[in-house]
């Protein structure tokens, strides 16, 4: 083959025949809308604009992450201690010009007031985080459950991991959808039988309508949708375990929860870190579900970054904020990639 | 796999009612689909009362799925969906298979440094990239049939085009194909280069061949991926005409939400395919998940 | 304390199949016993039987006279290295070897000197905090060897330990073993499908075919007393020498045979006698070295030479020989040199060394030996 595509020019000539329409494709699609997005976080480009476009420089960043506190002592008017209230002071304050409430509490007399420039944004990115940390352990659990049940060698397991795998082939709308109607508080089978078991003692819960339970009902719904395929991995890497270790443990001496620890879960540490980086950024990515479900609300309780992203840079057109958030949003998941690739590092050099 | 003949009998009951259990709970929302959509809105919610609810008992009915077809334009929307998938399917493991093969099999300059950039945008995630794809795509020109023949258009929006195109080229399935491809023994190039064989004769004889695995799973997850697409045709076909059938959905529940029947005789006609090709091809599905992971 | 072994009709089934179809054995205290037998025919099935990670379906299994049938791997006390090693592969060397011991929840001074003596024994003080992945073959071999004496267990079980090393790696470790047994006495149950490992570690090999014994006893005795036609082809390398024949008559303390090819020239097979009719159809086995080449008119057999196996210090000659099945081995004289390839010859043997059997493939047992090789009772 060497000789063949020795003259290097040659070689040269049939990689780019061969490679040449994708490596376009990827440049036009992937490469060049990435760079556009970094050019546009730095405009203020709307969609559709009678004026032109202009050069802002970090004004979208800023406006996007500025955060800020006001803390105000109490004035006492007579009738008990009383605070100045935030608006009159974003108002009259130019340090504090342009800046909203996000949510507050008190610190002995005093009341502090977290200010920012767009608290729906940090809003969501906070609603984005509690989503991961709900649903990555989670639907990572359950997978190792699934997978450990359909290892278990009991008949029947070629039906059952199909059918585990099942909500995994359907499209997440059609599973928000049938959900929406799962989880209605007059007519969902959810509250129906709540009230059931509870015989009537246990309220129907408006699991979309409240700001409580609006995101773990997500969060439920994700992980049933998600496990079967985190399953499917985490039991590949359990059959690659040797039967003859667990043999020689039993030997050893150790009963099935000691197999579980020393055995399989060291065997499958490999796979769990993989399956949790992967849940990870689809977690992070939350968009398909809010926007059938819930459209980000209630009351800003399910919105997310990327569902934050297209409602601003689409809905409301203005496409420079929403590539702006887009690319945070890329930042976040290139933090999560380069901590898993130091900790992978970490540990092949301590192994060593 | 553990030996089951030590396990007690008391352990094995408990596990299979905990399979059973388990296995009912993954069901659950299908049997609610599909029962629903063959029945009333009435009897829908009379049969929440019981475990009804998940059965097709009682007087069923086809009128939903009817109704459907008539006002949620599915048929339309099938084709469409299928036409994307299909395109972008068929012509995505044509080019990204010989881009890996170019990447597996030749040598060339500069090969290293387009691995790793391929590497790297295997890491950068769609929703990152899909506003200004999708201002790039409103710009750019395209052909269109319309009242005067063959006309150039403006803009790629509102078209299918837009939904085929830009996902061709692929870099998960380049990155699939390039660790399958090296796999396969050089040795088998080198005889066919010694019987004289050019490369584009190794592609198709010698590597094509042997890599019915990995194209079958770049298929089903390519497939699966372009057929469930939602975020991209939302922001980039606000129309009807080019429509595929997730956003379809997504209008007519929106539109009729209180119709439970027909939303979900409409889920059901979406989703059943999918759910057939699967119970058919299941092997082959998990051999896709588990080889996009383990090479991960 | 090495114990005692005891198999009783020990019986396995998987649903409708048998693989393992009665077998019996005593094994004494100390005692090397070897599981040979071609794959297939249930010798791994029978150690983890008795190792009890195989539930056992019929017959009884006694350690020292106890009924162990259902006892848990660990309650046995038993050592076994299994043929890829099974080494934990996130724990050092150390930790390898001492984790039966910490799972017992053995005082930690003690574990530390146990795992101290079966580092030196093995050699292993300076890769002990090494893991697997950074072993040889042979290292890890030891270390499963370790692990396995560390416990002080009853029984020895060695499951192919072998088989996955280097050919020259194998023979220093079979001595390895073979030491190691010596030093420590205790029992090893042995199982390989390699004979030449069993001929030289054995006390007693037991032959297994088809979920059955088919003989036990010394290497030797196998070797020069096959009970049957399976054991004599099994042991012995190169391989006995099969020549199909049938009665004419007999003699006084003889057997008098002819090839089907030249009923006219017979053999007398002396110290034999037999109560089946002339014309049965009968078997003769030669081993090698008993066989000598003759010009072909003055021989019984005739054949062609198809191949010369050159070792060394022996050369081989196998000849095709008309009427046999397969080719049959001769050891030629030291200084044969002219023998070559595709020559004509004749076979012949000393017909006190040859080995008789019947119909069934059971040897007809010579009448002069006075203790009769043991053999297991053939179940049908």
């Amino acid at each position: 083959m060497t000789e063949w595509t020795a003259s290097r020019g040659r070689g040269r000539f049939t990689a780019l025949i061969f490679g040449g329409p994708a490596l376009a494709g990827l440049a036009i699609f992937l490469v060049l809308p990435f760079l556009m997005a970094l050019a546009l976080t730095f405009t203020n480009q709307r969609l559709v604009s009678p004026q032109a476009t202009e050069f802002v420089g970090l004004r979208n960043y800023e406006r996007l992450l500025s955060v800020t506190a006001l803390v105000q002592a109490p004035v006492d008017d007579g009738a008990g201690p009383v605070w100045p209230r935030v608006r009159d002071v974003t108002r009259a304050d130019p340090a504090y010009a342009g800046y909203r409430p996000l949510t507050g509490f008190s610190l002995g007399t005093r009341r502090v007031t977290i200010l920012a420039k767009d608290p729906a944004f940090l809003r969501a990115l906070l609603n984005t985080f509690v989503f991961a940390l709900l649903v990555v352990p989670l639907q990572c659990v359950a997978a190792l459950g699934l997978a450990l049940l359909v290892d278990a060698g009991l008949k029947g397991q070629t039906v059952f991991r199909a059918i585990c795998f099942s909500p995994v082939v359907m499209s997440m709308v059609i599973v928000s959808v049938i959900w929406s109607f799962l989880f209605d508080r007059d007519l969902g089978l959810f509250n129906k039988a709540l009230g059931m078991v509870s015989f009537g003692l246990i309220e129907p819960v408006d699991w979309l309508g409240d700001p409580r339970t609006a995101m773990p009902a997500i969060v439920i719904m994700s992980a049933w949708q998600g496990a079967g395929f985190q399953m499917l991995i985490l039991l590949a890497g359990l059959q690659g375990i040797s039967q003859e270790l667990y043999d020689a443990a039993r030997i050893d001496g150790a009963n099935a929860v000691q197999r579980f620890r020393h055995i399989t879960l060291p065997g499958l540490r490999q796979t769990i870190v993989f399956v949790l980086i992967v849940t990870t950024i689809a977690a992070l990515g939350l968009f398909t579900q809010v926007d059938v479900m819930t459209g980000g609300g209630p009351r800003g309780s399910t919105g997310t970054v990327m569902f934050e992203a297209v409602q601003r840079g689409v809905r409301e057109e203005n496409i420079s904020y929403g590539a702006t958030i887009a690319l945070i949003y890329f930042a976040l998941i290139t933090c999560v990639i380069l901590l898993q690739q130091l900790w992978l590092r970490r540990r092949a050099r301590r192994a060593a | 796999m553990t030996p089951t003949q030590r396990k007690t009998i008391p352990l094995r009951i408990a596990l299979y009612a905990l399979m059973a259990c388990v296995a009912l709970v993954f069901l659950f929302p299908f049997l609610f689909m599909l029962a629903s959509s063959f029945k009333t809105n009435d009897q829908i919610f009379a049969d929440l009362e019981s475990m009804r609810a998940l059965l097709p008992v009682g007087p069923l009915t086809g009128d939903n799925y009817a109704r459907a077809f008539r006002l949620g334009n599915i048929g339309h929307y099938l084709f469409n969906s299928v036409l994307v998938t299909g395109i972008t399917v068929a012509l995505g493991l044509l080019v990204n298979s010989l881009a890996a093969f170019a990447l597996a099999r030749l040598e060339w300059r500069g090969k290293q440094a387009v691995l790793t950039l391929l590497v790297v945008l295997l890491v950068v995630p769609f929703e990152a990239i899909s506003v200004p794809l999708m201002v790039l795509v409103a710009s750019l020109p395209g052909l269109a049939i319309g009242a005067n023949g063959i006309e150039i258009t403006h803009s790629w929006l509102d078209t299918l085009y837009v939904q085929i195109v830009p996902f061709i080229a692929n870099a998960f399935s380049i990155y699939l194909f390039y660790q399958f491809f090296r796999d396969i023994p050089k040795d088998l190039d080198e005889a066919a280069y010694v019987d004289g064989a050019t490369p584009l004769q190794v592609y198709r004889h010698v590597i094509v061949p042997s890599s019915m695995p990995v194209f079958a799973t770049v298929t089903i997850l390519q497939g699966l991926a372009m057929w469930n697409q939602y975020l991209w045709p939302l922001i980039t076909v606000p129309g009807e005409a080019a429509r595929p059938l997730m956003v379809g959905m997504e209008q007519f529940f929106g539109a009729r939400k209180t119709a439970w029947g027909e939303v979900m005789a409409y889920a059901a006609l979406i989703t059943i395919p999918v759910l057939a090709a699967f119970v058919f091809f299941q092997r082959w599905f998990v051999r896709s998940v588990v080889g996009s992971g383990v090479k991960g | 304390m090495p114990s005692s072994v005891e198999l009783r009709d020990i019986r396995k089934s998987y649903g409708a199949a048998d693989i393992i179809k009665g077998v019996s054995l005593t094994i004494a205290p100390g005692e090397f016993v070897v599981f040979v037998g071609p794959s297939g025919c249930g010798k791994s099935t029978l150690l983890r039987m008795i190792a009890g990670l195989e539930a056992i379906s019929g017959g009884e299994l006694r350690f020292d006279d106890r009924v162990v049938n259902d006892w848990d791997p660990a309650r046995r006390n038993i050592g076994m290295v299994f043929q890829s090693y099974a080494l934990y592969p996130h724990m050092t060397v150390e930790q390898n070897i001492g984790f039966g011991l910490k799972l017992a929840k053995r005082p930690k001074a003690e574990l530390a000197e146990r795992v101290e003596d079966a580092l030196r024994v093995l050699q292993l003080g300076a890769l002990r905090t090494h893991k697997p992945s950074q072993l040889s073959g042979g290292q890890r071999q030891r270390v499963a060897i370790g692990r396995a004496i560390v416990r002080n267990p009853n029984v020895f079980l060695f499951d192919e330990p072998l088989s996955n090393l280097d050919a020259s790696l194998r023979g220093q470790m079979r001595m390895e073993i073979g030491k190691l047994h010596q030093r420590l006495k205790n029992t090893v149950i042995y199982v390989t499908h390699d004979q030449v490992e069993a001929m030289t570690l054995a006390d007693r090999i037991v032959v297994l075919e088809g979920g059955h014994i088919r003989q036990v006893g010394t290497p030797l005795d196998l070797y020069e007393h096959p009970a049957n036609r399976f054991v004599a082809g099994f042991i012995g390398t190169p391989t006995i020498g099969f020549l199909a024949a049938r009665i004419t008559g007999s003699g006084q303390d003889s057997v008098i045979v002819s090839p089907d090819t030249d009923p006219t020239r017979t053999t007398a097979l002396p110290h034999r006698a037999t109560t089946l009719p002339a014309g049965t159809a009968v078997t003769i086995g030669v081993r090698p070295e008993h066989c000598r080449l003759v010009p072909p008119d003055d021989a019984t057999h005739t054949g062609m030479v198809v191949m010369l196996e050159r070792l060394g210090a022996d050369t081989f000659a196998f000849i095709d020989v008309v009427g046999a099945a397969d080719p049959v081995a001769v050891r030629l004289d030291p200084g044969d040199r002219t023998t070559a390839t595709g020559d004509r010859v004749g076979l012949t043997f000393d017909p006190a060394t040859a080995h008789l059997f019947g119909p069934d493939d059971i040897t007809i047992p010579s009448t002069r030996t006075v203790d009769a090789p043991f053999h297991a009772k053939q179940n049908p």
